[in-house]
C-alpha cells in the first residue's frame, strides 16, 4: 500500500535529477579552468541542459525550477537578476512546444534546434545587456561563446542522455 | 466497457487540459517575475545586490568543492613542469638572485635616505597595509563581464573597496562582500575605472576596462609624453586606492590607442591578495558601491 522510505527517497531524487544536473552545469560554467582566458568565452552549459530536459523530460523540469536556475545564473555571473530567467524560460517554452519535432527526428534536428534557440538567446542577451549597461559590448566574445556552446552540445547531450538512461529508466 | 473507456478518456482529456493550463500559467507567471526583477534591479540596485550576495554565499561552498579537483590537477601539472625545468630554473634563479642583491643594497641605502628626509620634513607615514589571501573559486561573467568570486568574506575581514592583487600587480577591487565569499571586479571589466599615473613622466590618466585583455589609458593630457614600456601605477586620486600600487606596462593597441599590459596574468588566476590599506572614513567603501561599476 505504501512505498518503502528508500523507494520514496529514490523517487524524489529522480524527480530532481534534471534540476540538479542543470544546477551542476550552471556552476561548471563558472569554474576556473586550467586553460587561460577560457572563462571569457565559457560555454552556457545551463542553457543546453534546460533545452535537453525540456525536450525529453519537461514533466521533471517545471517553469519554477527554470526560473530559480535563471536567478542563480544571474547571481553567480554578475548579470542583472531576471535576465537569464527570461532567456531560460523562453528557450524552455519553445523547446517544450516543439519537443515532438526535436525529439522524434534525427539527432541533427535536436542539435539544429539548440543552435537556433541558443543563437536567439545569445543575440537577446547581447542586446539586452548592451542596453542595460549603456555601452556596446564586445560581439567577438559573445560569438565565440555561442560557437563553443553549440559545438559542445552533442557531447553534453550524450552525457545527459546517459544520465537519463541510468537514473530515470531504472526501477 | 465502452462507457468505461469513454469516461476514462474524458477524465484524461480534462486532466491534461488543466495540466497544460497550469503549465502555461506558471510560465507566464515566472516570465512576469523575471521581468519584474529586472525592473526592480534597475530602480533599487541595493535590494537586488543583497539577493545576489546571499545567493553567491549560498553556492560558494559548492563551488569550493567543485574547484578542488581542478586545483589539484593544476598543482600536479605545475609540479611536473617545475621538475622538468629544474636545471634551467636554477640557473635563472642564481642570476636573478645576484641582480636582486644589488637592488636590495641600493633599496636599503635609498630607504635610509628617505627616512632621514621624511624626518626632516616631519612627514606622516602612510598606514601599513594588511593582506588577506583568498582562493578563486569562480571566473564569472563569461562574455559580458569580468569578475571573480573568492573564498573570503566579512568573517575574514574583507570590505568592499579593497584592492585585489595577484602576483606582481593589481587585478581589481572588491565590489560585493558576503559572509564567506566576495566578488572582485577586474580592471578589464567594462565598468572598471581606476585613476592611475604613468611613471616616470608623471602623467595622470584613467585606466578603463572594455572587456578586452588589456585595459585602456583614458583621458591622458594633450601634451602627454607617455611612451611604450613605461610603468603604470595607481595615483591614489579619488580615494579608491592608495598611490603606487603597480598595475602594468604601457603598450599600443592595434587602433593606436595606449593600453596597459597588466603585470598580473589575468587569464588564469587561482589565488589573490586582498589588501586593506586602511583608508579611514570608509571612502573606498562608499566609492566601491557608487563609482562607475554599479
Amino acid at each position: 500500500m505504501f512505498a518503502p522510505l528508500g523507494q520514496k527517497t529514490s523517487q524524489v531524487a529522480r524527480n530532481f535529477l534534471p534540476f540538479l544536473t542543470t544546477l551542476f552545469l550552471v556552476l561548471l560554467g563558472v569554474m576556473v579552468w586550467p586553460v587561460p582566458s577560457l572563462g571569457d568565452i565559457a560555454p552556457t552549459f545551463g542553457l543546453a541542459a534546460i533545452y535537453y530536459w525540456a525536450v525529453y523530460r519537461p514533466d521533471l523540469l517545471r517553469p519554477s525550477s527554470v526560473f530559480v536556475l535563471g536567478l542563480l545564473n544571474d547571481a553567480v555571473n554578475d548579470m542583472p537578476l531576471g535576465l537569464s530567467g527570461l532567456l531560460f524560460l523562453g528557450v524552455y517554452q519553445l523547446a517544450v512546444t516543439y519537443r515532438r519535432f526535436f525529439a522524434g527526428q534525427h539527432f541533427l534536428m535536436l542539435w539544429l534546434g539548440f543552435a537556433v534557440l541558443s543563437f536567439c538567446a545569445a543575440l537577446l542577451s547581447f542586446a539586452g545587456l548592451s542596453l542595460y549597461k549603456g555601452v556596446l559590448l564586445q560581439p567577438l566574445a559573445v560569438t565565440a561563446q555561442y560557437v563553443l556552446t553549440a559545438t559542445l552540445f552533442p557531447l553534453l547531450a550524450w552525457l545527459l542522455n546517459r544520465t537519463q538512461r541510468f537514473f530515470l529508466t531504472q526501477g | 466497457m465502452a462507457l468505461q473507456s469513454h469516461r476514462t478518456g474524458w477524465v484524461y482529456t480534462t486532466a491534461m487540459s488543466w495540466r497544460v493550463l497550469g503549465h502555461r500559467f506558471s510560465f507566464i507567471l515566472f516570465m512576469a517575475l523575471s521581468a519584474g526583477l529586472l525592473v526592480i534591479g534597475h530602480a533599487q540596485p541595493d535590494v537586488i545586490e543583497q539577493v545576489r550576495v546571499k545567493t553567491v554565499d549560498l553556492v560558494s561552498p559548492v563551488l569550493d568543492v567543485m574547484a578542488q579537483p581542478l586545483d589539484a590537477m593544476e598543482d600536479l601539472a605545475a609540479r611536473l613542469q617545475s621538475y622538468h625545468a629544474v636545471l634551467a630554473e636554477n640557473e635563472k634563479l642564481r642570476a636573478d638572485n645576484a641582480s636582486l642583491v644589488r637592488w636590495q643594497n641600493k633599496a636599503l641605502s635609498l630607504a635610509a635616505e628617505n627616512t632621514e628626509l621624511k624626518s626632516l620634513l616631519n612627514y606622516k607615514n602612510e598606514p601599513a597595509a594588511a593582506y588577506i589571501s583568498a582562493r578563486v573559486i569562480a571566473d564569472t561573467g563569461g562574455a559580458y563581464a569580468r569578475s571573480l568570486i573568492v573564498t573570503a568574506g566579512t568573517v575574514d575581514g574583507v570590505r568592499a573597496g579593497m584592492a585585489a592583487m595577484a602576483g606582481d600587480g593589481l587585478i581589481g577591487r572588491v565590489i560585493e562582500v558576503g559572509d564567506w565569499s566576495s566578488r572582485i571586479l577586474m580592471i578589464t571589466d567594462i565598468n572598471s575605472r581606476i585613476p592611475v599615473v604613468v611613471t616616470p613622466v608623471g602623467d595622470q590618466a584613467i585606466l578603463g576596462g572594455d572587456n578586452k585583455p588589456n585595459p585602456k589609458l583614458l583621458y591622458l593630457p594633450q601634451d602627454s609624453n607617455v611612451r611604450e614600456g613605461m610603468r603604470v601605477m595607481t595615483s591614489g586620486h579619488g580615494g579608491v586606492f592608495p598611490p603606487h600600487v603597480p598595475v602594468g606596462v604601457v603598450a599600443t593597441s592595434r587602433q593606436g590607442q595606449f593600453e596597459v599590459v597588466p603585470f598580473a596574468s589575468l587569464g588564469r588566476i587561482s589565488q589573490v591578495k586582498l589588501i586593506d590599506f586602511s583608508l579611514a572614513g570608509g571612502v573606498a567603501n562608499k566609492l566601491a558601491r557608487t563609482l562607475p561599476a554599479r
